[in-house]
């Protein structure tokens, strides 16, 4: 006697996408806004400014903006990767040091890098004045204008770098001395081994952390208007503040997403294709003695992007701060702090929990609709934050129809909200990179020993990716304290955080005075980082 | 019968099938050895068993349950089936006992300090999976898969990484297990020597279906085809009354006179024997003997007619 026990095909065939179904509900929420900017581009009669622009502008903003990130890939390229190779292979004085110094260009938003940057290059100050009444003779090879294209892409290398040097130096370490030994052996030098075998087995990790590098410059407003650089984001701003036209600033928002969405796709099926798997449970990498003629360099190497991405600038606002310090409002500081705090907090908790969401959606089901879903979550990322905030002011307005949602504007849920849809995708990547290390037994194991989904990402998928979803939870957390144009727009009625408060005075040409807050951005961030950093390498077992 | 696999059809393209119509079946406590070349779907065959992947058609019944058809489809959290994967995925946030006991049913609890002393891994249980040798971490996996009893054993190259020194007792030890608990087994695996020591029956797989399952003498000494015979070692080709036979390198002697004289190329030193590489009438050939040979000199073999080995034409020129 045969007894038929089990589930029918159909409830098999939809039992997971059940969970794609909630992704498909929450992600739709999520770029609602964003849609209805676009379905208002589509739909708003009138004139605009799109033919003056395409016929004038736009050749300007996409040459200068693919060469403002073709520079700035290069710079932070350089600046991530040679620390990375030196700091996970070789073991030399100091290397603990720049180990963790190395993330701390992360904690100076990239404008405040470049209003100080510009203050200290400007005619005005410590340089210039220095070499104006010490050394006259060779002052005027120095004295230039550089507010330069090349000079940005410098600094936002620097600000940039540890993005790639992060991945690199995870990946670096984890391939591990294996294949290091086998490389020397078969009579490669240690430039050869770099090039041949360890860049080509990084490179996934490395063009996942470039990505990032290229969505910050295609999002970057503030730097780049002061430096005068035409790029789609300025574009944007300028065609919607300066002609007050809003239908031209998102035909322009699209063609950046379309050119973000291919980046996305390009990413995707780059790494697909280059994928490589570290050992599992493999134990921790044994660190190389650095040949003494070789220190130098490595010093050099490693204490080049601190010096300038961290230091110099760190420097420079602790020196306007004591500057200032009498003018200080100590008790209006704590409570911009505490702003600060409480928003980046509710914004990356709830990130990192719809990150964790869909990435485990997506390893779940294996589907494509599931991949899609992920990629277009992250599209935020590359829309400009103020374009963020105009779409949620289009979609409350427009439903306040239906219900009184017009009050929602100006306070802290849209603010949250918009804020996530921009975010997500920061929080998105340590837990996808985590979630992609673990071998598919890990689930086919935990269902042969019998836990469903849930089960499955309560005793198994959490608990091994708890520290990926903390170091989301704190990069997420470092780069919301930075955070300016969404605040900007969506704050509550006199709700202030440090990042608005330092560009109020910064534009007002009062840097004196915004250093105090733009200081407590960076040690705030500071201090995160070296968590962070305790964190990746204790979870990765990187040596 | 106890597995029973009927017409099994799988396949991720329906127009290249991975496995195409399969039918055998497994007495209650037997072991079944799956052997083919990698790629050829025997991992899969192994997912198909436990669920974790569905089949395109056919039946799969397991002690009068079927698991698997076009109307019904058993989860895998739900079939009594243990699983051996070939990369020992241990969960890196437990230890090695938090591993073995992962989510275990109270009741077999019971056989926890016996896994641990049978894997000899009584001295590790607090270590975590990376403070451990890929030995010790697929002994931990094959306690894992036995302490919880299950209905159906399947182990996808389970004895890879285990060190020479442990895997005969291991290998050992587990036919003890599986024989004392009646566990059905299906091992795959590449060594063809675990194969003929612990099997019942030998399943050869070979582009999507099966060419012989027989139990290992059988197969050995009266193969299916000229892949079957292969698979399971050397096979020499001889001429024999002007018809071609082919006949194992242990069944030729060597003698002073005969018809067949093997050109020595290569003498191989195998501990107590040497493994001779010669020609034979321009053919690859390999004999044993108990004392080496020079290169280039002609040895005589001769054989009993009982020991060789005829294919008809069909099967004789079967994958060559």
């Amino acid at each position: 006697m045969i007894n038929l026990v089990g589930n029918n095909n159909f409830y098999v065939k939809y039992e997971n996408k059940r969970w794609i179904l909630v992704s498909i509900l929450i992600s739709f929420f999520i770029l609602l806004p964003i849609l209805s900017v676009f379905f208002k581009n589509f739909f708003q009669d009138g004139e605009n400014s799109f033919d003056y622009i395409w016929n004038t502008l736009i050749l300007e903003y996409s040459l200068s903006t693919i060469y403002l990130i073709f520079l700035t890939s290069f710079f932070s390229l350089i600046l991530g990767i040679f620390p990375a190779w030196y700091i996970s292979l070789y073991k030399f004085p100091l290397r603990n040091f720049y180990d963790i110094v190395l993330f701390l260009p992360l904690a100076i938003p990239s404008y405040i890098m470049s209003f100080t940057y510009s203050d200290i290059l400007s005619f005005t100050g410590p340089i210039q004045s220095f070499l104006r009444n010490k050394l006259p003779y060779i002052y005027p090879f120095f004295n230039k204008d550089y507010l330069q294209i090349e000079i940005l892409s410098i600094l936002l290398g620097f600000a940039l770098s540890p993005y790639v040097y992060s991945v690199s130096r995870i990946s670096f370490s984890l391939i591990g001395s294996a294949y290091f030994n086998l490389s020397r052996n078969l009579g490669l030098s240690s430039f050869k081994i770099f090039y041949k075998v360890i860049l080509p087995l990084s490179r996934p990790a490395i063009l996942s952390g470039l990505f990032l590098v290229i969505m910050e410059v295609l999002n970057e407003y503030g730097a780049v208007k002061y430096f005068g650089v035409n790029t789609f984001t300025t574009g944007i701003f300028k065609a919607w503040f300066s002609f007050g036209d809003v239908k031209t600033s998102i035909q322009l928002a699209s063609i950046l997403l379309v050119i973000v969405f291919i980046l996305l796709r390009v990413e995707k099926i780059s790494t697909k294709k280059t994928k490589f798997h570290y050992k599992i449970n493999a134990k921790s990498n044994t660190l190389i003695d650095l040949d003494k003629r070789k220190l130098f360099t490595a010093h050099t190497i490693c204490m080049f992007p601190i010096l300038f991405g961290f230091f110099v600038p760190f420097l420079h606002i602790l020196n306007n701060s004591i500057m200032a310090i009498k003018t200080i409002n100590i008790s209006h500081l704590f409570e911009l702090t505490l702003n600060s705090i409480l928003i980046s907090f509710l914004s990356a908790f709830l990130i990192v929990f719809l990150a964790t969401f869909f990435q485990y959606c997506e390893r779940l089901s294996r589907s494509k609709v599931a991949g899609l879903i992920n990629s277009l979550i992250s599209l935020g990322y590359a829309i400009p934050g103020a374009v963020v905030g105009l779409g949620i002011i289009i979609l409350f307005t427009s439903i306040n129809y239906y219900f009184d949602s017009v009050y929602l504007i100006g306070t802290l849920f849209t603010l949250i909200y918009a804020l996530v849809i921009r975010f997500l995708a920061v929080g998105k990547s340590p837990i996808k990179s985590s979630l992609e290390k673990h071998p598919k037994s890990y689930d086919e194991t935990g269902k042969i020993l019998g836990l469903y989904s849930l089960g499955l990402f309560r005793k198994v998928f959490f608990p091994i990716n708890i520290s990926a979803m903390i170091i989301a939870f704190i990069i997420t957390f470092v780069d919301l304290m930075k955070e300016l144009p969404i605040t900007l727009i969506l704050r509550p009625f006199n709700f202030d955080t440090l990042a608005t408060q330092t560009y109020e005075f910064a534009i007002e040409e009062m840097l004196v005075k915004s250093s105090i807050y733009s200081l407590v951005i960076i040690l705030i961030g500071a201090s995160m980082l070296i968590i962070l950093k305790k964190f990746i390498y204790k979870y990765n077992y990187v040596s | 019968m106890y597995l029973e696999v009927k017409d099994l059809i799988k396949y991720y393209n329906p127009k290249n099938q991975l496995i195409r119509k399969i039918n055998f079946s497994v007495n209650k406590g037997e072991i079944v050895s799956f052997i083919g070349e990698s790629g050829c779907g025997k991992t899969t065959f192994l997912k198909c068993l436990s669920g974790l992947e569905k089949i395109n058609d056919g039946q799969i019944i397991l002690n009068n349950e079927v698991l698997n058809d076009k109307a019904t489809y058993v989860k895998p959290q739900k079939r009594k089936v243990s699983y051996i994967f070939q990369d020992y995925p241990l969960f890196p946030h437990l230890n090695l006992i938090e591993n073995i006991t992962f989510n275990l049913d109270s009741i077999y609890e019971k056989n926890l300090s016996y896994m641990l002393s049978l894997t000899n891994l009584e001295n590790l249980q607090f270590r975590y999976p990376h403070q451990l040798s890929g030995g010790e971490q697929q002994r931990a996996c094959i306690a894992r898969s036995l302490i919880r009893e299950p209905d159906l054993l399947l182990m996808d190259e389970p004895f890879s990484n285990l060190d020479n020194s442990i895997k005969e007792s291991i290998i050992d030890e587990i036919y003890k297990i599986i024989r004392h608990t009646k566990t059905t087994t299906i091992l795959v695996t590449h060594d063809i020597k675990d194969a003929l020591n612990i099997s019942d029956r030998i399943l050869v797989f070979k582009a999507g279906i099966i060419q012989q399952y027989a139990d290992p003498i059988k197969l050995y000494c009266e193969p299916a085809n000229r892949y079957c015979a292969k698979i399971l070692g050397d096979i020499n080709q001889i001429t024999f009354d002007q018809e071609v036979r082919f006949i194992r390198p242990e069944n030729l002697r060597v003698v002073d006179n005969s018809d067949y004289s093997i050109l020595v190329e290569k003498c191989y030193f195998q501990g107590n024997i040497y493994k001779i590489k010669g020609i034979l009438d321009n053919l690859p050939c390999h004999f044993f003997s108990k004392k080496p040979y020079q290169r280039n000199i002609k040895v005589c073999v001769d054989f009993d007619e009982k020991d060789l080995i005829f294919f008809d034409s069909l099967c004789l020129s079967y994958f060559e």
